[in-house]
C-alpha cells in the first residue's frame, strides 16, 4: 500500500462527520482556536426522568465557571460565543495551584495531523503548568479504531486512553465498562470540587460519561443545537441574485436555476445531511428512538420523513444539480465550495470560520452564510437534539490513586474555560515561543503550528464556545445560527442517556448508512429501502423497540 | 559505483546480431507508436499529478481540483514536507528498515527457495503446503497484534520486519527460477564435492541475477511502503518511518479540511496540492532502482555461462 | 556431459538429463517434464528415511528459518480463528488470548449467517465475475508487454519505457481513483470538452453498469506495467544461443517467438496463473472501497470489501473470521485445481505432483 491509503478508510460519512467534530475541536486555522461544536450548556433540564435522581448520584456536581463570562451566552442548546480581543494581561486564573504530584501516566490520543517529538517545548511546558509527567501515543486518528481494538484486548493498556463515540462498535462498547474503572470515588458529588473546571462541564455532558451504571468517561461537551449546517457562497447569492430558498421545492427551482454544468457550477454537494433537518428525521443511534405523540416508540427509519427525505435528495441527485464528484464521493467537497463549483456545502458549521479564514489572503471576496434550516413545506423545522457528548477520556481499571489524580489533574487543565491563562496554554502554548498577540489576535510561529496540536485538547474540554479573534463575526454568527435553529430544537425520549445497545443487535441497523448512499445517487431502488426497515423490523427491530421500551419506563422518558 | 559506466555503456549504439532480419518499417512503426500510447497514458496523468503539486494555492482553489493547465510555479508544497527534520529522520528510518529487512527477508528466501528446489526432497512438499496455506489463510488483527506484543516486539523496529519477512509468492518465483537452471550444472559441482551452500552461491546465485534483482526489488518496496504495521506497533513518534509521516502530514481525515496539517491551516498551502507532491516523492525510490534493476535485464546475457 | 545413474553417493538417479541440448541452457525450456520422472523415480526407490534425512539435512536446514518465522508470525496467530465458532468477545477477559476461553461456542452459526445473507451472495457474485474479467483482460496484458519491450534492441528506448511503465505501481489507490475521476468523471475533462461541443452528461464514474470494465482499466493502468518486470527476469534467463540456432534453422521473428521465447516464459507464466487462480477471490480491495459510493455497493461489493464492512467497520470479530476461513477453503480448493491443470499442459505449476 502506498500513502494515502489510510484515508480510504474514513468510511461512512457519520463516522466521518463525527469525527469531524474531534478535528474541528482539536484543529487551530490560521493560528486561532477553532474550538467549535464542542458545547451544551443548558443542563439538569431533564424532565420527569426517575434515571436522572439515580445518574445523579454518580454525576460530579456542577458548579458553573466564573472566570470568564461569554459575551454571547448559550441559548438553545447553542455553543456561546466570545467575540472580544485577547488581553494576556487580563487573562483568569482556573487552576490556582498544581495538581498533579508529578508521577508519570501514559496517554494514548487520536490524532491527526504530524505530532510533535516527546519532550517538545508544548509538551513541556504543560506538563510544568499542570504538574504532570505525560507520555503521550498520538495514533493516527484513521485507523485509531483497529488500534484501539488490539490494545483494549491486550493486557497493558495505557493509564488513560481517549475513546471517541464513532470507534464504539460491536463489542468495543462492552469493553469501556470492563477495561475502564469507575471515577465515581474521585469525582461523584462534591469530591469533584477539587477539579474547579471538571465541576464546570454541564451535567448533560457528564451523564453521557456513565457507561455500565458506572460513571467512567470524562467528556468532552458538544452542543446540542444543531452543527450540521448549509453553508452557502453568500457573494454569488448576492452577485446572481439568488434568494435563500425557504422550502424544499424552492430549493429544487433555485437548485435548477443555479445549475449550469457547462460553467462548471453545481448547485450543491451531497444534501443528505440537511435534508435529515429539513424533514425532521432524528439522528442515528440510540438518540433516533422517540415516543411520538401518539404514544409509539420508533426508530428514525421508521419515520414517513425518513423516506420522504430520501426521495427529496435523490430528486436533487436526477435533477443533476449535484455536483458529479460528490455523487461519485471523490475529491474534496470544501475545496469545489471554495471554487464556486458547488454553491451549497452541507457540513460542520465549524467549517464557516476554518473556511473563512483559509480563503481571507488568496480570495478576499468569499463571503459566507449559513441557510437557515427550513421545512421541507415551507414552515417551521421540526429539529431533535443531538448528543451532549461524544468523546471520552477514561482511565484503565487498576490504575493506582496517584495515577488516577494526575490524569484528572491533565483533563482539569484541559477543560479550563476561554479566557483563562490555561486555556491559552493548552490552545496556543507557549508566547514569545509558540505564539505571539498582535492588536488582540494571537498568531502562531512555526514552532507552534507544528507543536501545539491536538494532544491535550482531546482530554476534556468546557462546556462549548466559539471564539475567533481574528473574524469575530464568524463566531457570532455561528452562535447566533444554533441559537436561531435550537429554538426549534426538541429532545427526543433518549436524548443524554448514555446507551449501549445489546452486542446481538448492535450492527442491526449499520447497514442503513450505505443503503441511504446508494437510494440517493440512484444505485438503489425506494423498495430495496422499505424492504431494508421491514427486514430490520422482523430480524431484531421490534425487538430491540422492546428493548428500548423497557428502558425508558425504567429510566424515564427524557422529553 | 558502475550505474555511471552501466549508463555510458548503455548509450551506445546497439549492436544487432548477424542473425536477426532487419525489421519492416512498418513494424518498427506499429511497435514503437504502441509504445509510444502506453508511455503517453502513464505520462499524460503523471503530468497532472506534478503539475498540481507545483500549483499555487490559489490556481488549486480557482480550479477546484487537479490542474491540467499549469498557471504559476511553486515548490513550497516540497520545501513544506522536506523541512522540519521529521522528513529527514523519517527517511533515516525507512531506509534503514528497508536495507535491513530487504537483506534479511532476501536472505532467508533465497535459502528457502534453494532448500524447496530440488525435486524429491525429504520434507518438500510438507514445507510447501506450510508455506501455501498461509496465503490463503489470515489471521486477525487483534491475534497477531497479541503475539508481536508478547514477544515484546512492539515499539521496536524488529516488529516493522519480522511479521512480514516473508513472502510466500516471492519464495515460489525464486524457487520456479532456481529449479529452471540446469541440473547438469549442480550435479558437476557436487562431483567435485561442493556443498549445497556453495553450489548456491556459486552456481545458482550468479546465474539468477535478473530474478534476484526482481524479487529484491519487490521486498524493498514492500518494506519502504508499508504503513499499516508501523501505525500498530508503534507508538513513538521519532520511530515513524517516512510513509506514516508523510501520511500524518497530509492527513485528510473528514469532511473537514481544517483538520489539515499546519501548513494548510495558514492557508498558504493546498492540501491536494500536498497530497500530490507525496505522490511524486514516493515515485522517487523507482527511479533510483529502475536502473539497478534494469542491467540485470540485459537479453541473452547468460549467453556462454551455461553452455550444455 | 549427461550422468549416469549412480552419480549421487545414496543411489538415486539424478533428473534425467534434457533430451535437447539448447533446452537445457538456463531457461527451464523443457523442464516440466523432468521432475516429474524424478519423483515417481525416488518413490519407487523407496530410499530408506534416514539415508533420505542425512542426503537432504542442508536443504531442510536452508527451508528451516522460513519455515519457522511463518510458523511464528503466521500459524501462531492463526489458530485464533477458532474464533470463527465462537461468539467472540475479545474484551470479555482480561486479555484477546484468555477471553477465547470465556467466549461462548456457537458452532457454525457464523457460517449459517453467512449462507443466509444476500449481501454475501452479491459480494460472491462480483468477486467471481470480476475475477474472471480480470484473468482474461489483465492477465495476458504484462506478457505481452515484456514481449514487446523485449523486442525492442536499442537500450535507451527499453530502459526509459520500462522505467515510465513501472511508475503508476507506485501510485495510491486514492490517487487513481482520483485521476480518474478528474477525466472520466461528470465534472471531468472529457465531460467539459463534450459539453462544449453540446453532448451533456457524460460521466463514467457513478456507471454501475461499466463499473467492471472501469475497475478493469484502472487495474491495467495501474499494475500492468509493473506485471512485466517478472517476464523480463525470465526472458534475461534465454540464451541468445537458442535464437540464433532457431534463426539458423530458418525460423523468423514469430516463429522464434513462439518456439524459443515463450517456452521460456511458459513455467513463470504457469506458476502466476495457478497462484492468480488460486487468489482469485481477492480481487481487489482499496480500489473497490473507494469507489462504492460512486456506484452502489450492488455493483461495487467484493468479498474482502464485504469482510471489511461486517467484521472490521462492526468490530463483528466472528464473523469476519468466519468468512475469511471460507475464503482461505476455496483459495486453497482453486489453486489445487489449478495446478492439477498446469500438470495436465505438462507445466509444473507450483509444486510437482
Amino acid at each position: 500500500m502506498t500513502p494515502n491509503a489510510a484515508s480510504a478508510s474514513s468510511g461512512p460519512s457519520r463516522r466521518s462527520f463525527l469525527a469531524s467534530t474531534a478535528v474541528a475541536t482539536a484543529a487551530v486555522a490560521g493560528g486561532m482556536p477553532l474550538l467549535a461544536a464542542c458545547g451544551g450548556s443548558d443542563s439538569g433540564e431533564r424532565e420527569g426522568t426517575t434515571s436522572g435522581k439515580a445518574a445523579d448520584k454518580l454525576l460530579p456536581a456542577f458548579v458553573a465557571s466564573t472566570v470568564a463570562n461569554p459575551d454571547l451566552p448559550s441559548k438553545n442548546g447553542s455553543a456561546s460565543g466570545y467575540t472580544g480581543k485577547v488581553d494576556l494581561a487580563a487573562l483568569k486564573t482556573s487552576v490556582p495551584e498544581k495538581l498533579g504530584t508529578g508521577a508519570p501516566i501514559k496517554i494514548m490520543s487520536p490524532f491527526w495531523g504530524s505530532p510533535p517529538k516527546a519532550g517538545c517545548a508544548y509538551y513541556k511546558a504543560l506538563d510544568a503548568a499542570a504538574g504532570t509527567k505525560i507520555t503521550w501515543q498520538n495514533q493516527d486518528g484513521n485507523t485509531y479504531g483497529q488500534k484501539l481494538g488490539a490494545v483494549l484486548a491486550s493486557s497493558s493498556i495505557p493509564d488513560m486512553v481517549v475513546v471517541p463515540s464513532w470507534e464504539l462498535v460491536g463489542k468495543i462498547s462492552n469493553a469501556v465498562t470492563a477495561k475502564f474503572m469507575d471515577l465515581g470515588p474521585y469525582l461523584a458529588g462534591d469530591k469533584v470540587k477539587k477539579y474547579p473546571n471538571l465541576a464546570a462541564i454541564p451535567s448533560d455532558a457528564w451523564r453521557m460519561g456513565i457507561f455500565g451504571g458506572a460513571l467512567r468517561g470524562i467528556p468532552m461537551p458538544a452542543a446540542t443545537a444543531n452543527w450540521i449546517a448549509p453553508l452557502y457562497r453568500k457573494d454569488v447569492f448576492d452577485k446572481k441574485g439568488y434568494s435563500v430558498p425557504k422550502s424544499a421545492d424552492e430549493f429544487m427551482s433555485w437548485a435548477k436555476e443555479a445549475t449550469s454544468a457547462k460553467a462548471k457550477v453545481w448547485a450543491c454537494g451531497d444534501m443528505t445531511w440537511s435534508a435529515w433537518s429539513f424533514f425532521g428525521v432524528r439522528g442515528s443511534g440510540s438518540i433516533g428512538w422517540d415516543i411520538g405523540s401518539d404514544g409509539k416508540l420508533t426508530y428514525r427509519i421508521e419515520q414517513p420523513e425518513y423516506l420522504e427525505a430520501l426521495e427529496w435528495v435523490r430528486k436533487l441527485y436526477d435533477a443533476g444539480v449535484v455536483h458529479p464528484d460528490d455523487k461519485a464521493r471523490s475529491g474534496d467537497p470544501g475545496q469545489r465550495f471554495t471554487a464556486g463549483q458547488t454553491l451549497v456545502w452541507c457540513t460542520n458549521i465549524a467549517d464557516w470560520y476554518g473556511k473563512v479564514s483559509e480563503q481571507a489572503q488568496s480570495n478576499p471576496d468569499l463571503v459566507i452564510d449559513a441557510m437557515d434550516l427550513f421545512g421541507a413545506d415551507g414552515g417551521n423545522p421540526k429539529l431533535y437534539a443531538s448528543s451532549p457528548a461524544t468523546i471520552w477520556s477514561l482511565i484503565r481499571k487498576g490504575a493506582s490513586k496517584t495515577t488516577v489524580e494526575n490524569a484528572l489533574a491533565a483533563a482539569d487543565f484541559s477543560a479550563a474555560p476561554y479566557g483563562t491563562k490555561e486555556r491559552m496554554l493548552v490552545d496556543y502554548g507557549v508566547e514569545g515561543t509558540h505564539y505571539t498577540v498582535k492588536d488582540g489576535v494571537p498568531v502562531k510561529n512555526d514552532l507552534g503550528n507544528s507543536e501545539v496540536l491536538n494532544a491535550w485538547v482531546m482530554l476534556a474540554a468546557p462546556a462549548a464556545y466559539y471564539a475567533h479573534p481574528d473574524f469575530p463575526e464568524v463566531a457570532r454568527k455561528q452562535v447566533e445560527w444554533q441559537q436561531r435553529m435550537g429554538a426549534f430544537m426538541k429532545k427526543t425520549s433518549t436524548f443524554g442517556m448514555n446507551i449501549v445497545e445489546p452486542t446481538r443487535w448492535a450492527n442491526l441497523s449499520s447497514q442503513f448508512e450505505q443503503l441511504e448512499i446508494d437510494y440517493v445517487r440512484g444505485n438503489r431502488k425506494l423498495s430495496d429501502v422499505q424492504a431494508a426497515i421491514s427486514t430490520w423490523k422482523s430480524s431484531g427491530g421490534d425487538k430491540l423497540r422492546d428493548w428500548y421500551k423497557e428502558l425508558i419506563d425504567k429510566n424515564g422518558s427524557a422529553n | 559505483m558502475s550505474l555511471n559506466t552501466q549508463l555510458v555503456r548503455s548509450l551506445k549504439a546497439p549492436a544487432r546480431p548477424v542473425w536477426e532480419e532487419p525489421p519492416s518499417k512498418a513494424g518498427i512503426t506499429a511497435k514503437s507508436g504502441f509504445l509510444a500510447l502506453c508511455c503517453l497514458g502513464v505520462l499524460g496523468p503523471l503530468w497532472i499529478v506534478i503539475v498540481t503539486s507545483l500549483s499555487p494555492k490559489p490556481v488549486i482553489d480557482r480550479v477546484g481540483g487537479l490542474v491540467v493547465i499549469p498557471q504559476g510555479i511553486t515548490f513550497v508544497n516540497y520545501t513544506e514536507l522536506l523541512s522540519g527534520g521529521q522528513v529527514s529522520r523519517a527517511i533515516m528510518v525507512s531506509v534503514g528498515v528497508t536495507l535491513t529487512g530487504t537483506v534479511f527477508s532476501m536472505a532467508v528466501s533465497v535459502l528457502a527457495a534453494y532448500g524447496l528446489s530440488r525435486p524429491g526432497s525429504l520434507g518438500h512438499r510438507l514445507f510447501l503446503v506450510i508455506m501455501m496455506a498461509t496465503m490463503f489463510f489470515g489471521a486477525g488483527l487483534i491475534p497477531t497484534y497479541l503475539l508481536v506484543q508478547s514477544l515484546g516486539l512492539t515499539d521496536t523496529y524488529l516488529s516493522l520486519i519480522l511479521p512480514s519477512a516473508v513472502s510466500v509468492f516471492n519464495i515460489l518465483v525464486l524457487r520456479a527460477f532456481f529449479m529452471g537452471i540446469s541440473p547438469e550444472l549442480t550435479e558437476s559441482a557436487r562431483i567435485d564435492g561442493a556443498g549445497d551452500l556453495r553450489i548456491l552461491l556459486t552456481i545458482i546465485m550468479p546465474l539468477s541475477r535478473a530474478v534476484l534483482a526482481v524479487i529484491s526489488l519487490f521486498y524493498a518496496v514492500g518494506y519502504w511502503s508499508a504503513w499499516f504495521n508501523a501505525s500498530i506497533y508503534l507508538s513513538d513518534q521519532d520511530m515513524m518511518p517516512l510513509q506514516n509521516v508523510l501520511i500524518q502530514l497530509v492527513q485528510k481525515n473528514t469532511a473537514n479540511p481544517t483538520g489539515l496539517q499546519q501548513a494548510v491551516r495558514t492557508g498558504q498551502l493546498s492540501a491536494l496540492g500536498l497530497q500530490m507532491a507525496v505522490m511524486v516523492l514516493a515515485l522517487i525510490p523507482v527511479a533510483v532502482a529502475s536502473p539497478f534493476v534494469q542491467r540485470h535485464f540485459k537479453k541473452g546475457m547468460l549467453t556462454g555461462a551455461v553452455k550444455g | 556431459m549427461s550422468l549416469t545413474a549412480g552419480s549421487r553417493p545414496d543411489g538415486t538417479r539424478p533428473p534425467a538429463a534434457v533430451e535437447e541440448p539448447t533446452a537445457a541452457v538456463g531457461a527451464a525450456v523443457a523442464k516440466a517434464r523432468v521432475p516429474r520422472k524424478t519423483s515417481k523415480v525416488s518413490k519407487a526407490g523407496k530410499v530408506p528415511f534416514r539415508v533420505r534425512l542425512r542426503r537432504d539435512r542442508a536443504l531442510i536446514l536452508m527451508t528451516l528459518p522460513v519455515i519457522l518465522l511463518l510458523l511464528l508470525f503466521n500459524y501462531v496467530p492463526l489458530l485464533g480463528n477458532v474464533v470463527a465458532f465462537q461468539d467472540y468477545d475479545p474484551y470479555i477477559s482480561s486479555n484477546g488470548v484468555t477471553a477465547i476461553f470465556h467466549s461462548p461456542w456457537v458452532g457454525v452459526e457464523q457460517f449459517s449467517r453467512m449462507v443466509d445473507d444476500p449481501l454475501f451472495w452479491g459480494a460472491a457474485k462480483n468477486t467471481v465475475l470480476l475475477f474472471a474479467l480480470q484473468l482474461v483482460l489483465f492477465f495476458p496484458i504484462p506478457i505481452a508487454l515484456a514481449l514487446l519491450i523485449n523486442s525492442v534492441i536499442r537500450p535507451r528506448v527499453r530502459a526509459v519505457a520500462q522505467a515510465i511503465m513501472y511508475l503508476p505501481h507506485f501510485f495510491s489507490w486514492v490517487l487513481v481513483v482520483t485521476v480518474f475521476q478528474q477525466i472520466f468523471g461528470g465534472a471531468g475533462i472529457i465531460a467539459q470538452t463534450l459539453e462544449d461541443h453540446g453532448w451533456t452528461g457524460f460521466d463514467l464514474m457513478t456507471n454501475a453498469s461499466l463499473f467492471k470494465y472501469l475497475v478493469t482499466a484502472q487495474a491495467v493502468w495501474k499494475d500492468a506495467g509493473w506485471g512485466i518486470i517478472v517476464f523480463l527476469a525470465a526472458l534475461a534467463a534465454v540464451s541468445t544461443d537458442l535464437y540464433e540456432a532457431a534463426a539458423m534453422d530458418g525460423a523468423g521473428r514469430w516463429r522464434r517467438m513462439w518456439h524459443v521465447t515463450l517456452p521460456a516464459l511458459r513455467p513463470v507464466i504457469a506458476l502466476l496463473l495457478v497462484l492468480r487462480v488460486g487468489d482469485a477471490l481477492s480481487v481487489g480491495f482499496e480500489q473497490f472501497l473507494l469507489q462504492r459510493d460512486a456506484v452502489g455497493v450492488g455493483a461495487s461489493e467484493v468479498l474482502d470489501t464485504y469482510v471489511w464492512n461486517m467484521g472490521i467497520q462492526n468490530g463483528d470479530f466472528s464473523y469476519a473470521a468466519a468468512v475469511g476461513l471460507v475464503k482461505g477453503a476455496i483459495g486453497i480448493c482453486l489453486v489445487l485445481g489449478a495446478n492439477k491443470f498446469a500438470h495436465l499442459l505438462g507445466e509444473q505449476g507450483v509444486y510437482q505432483k
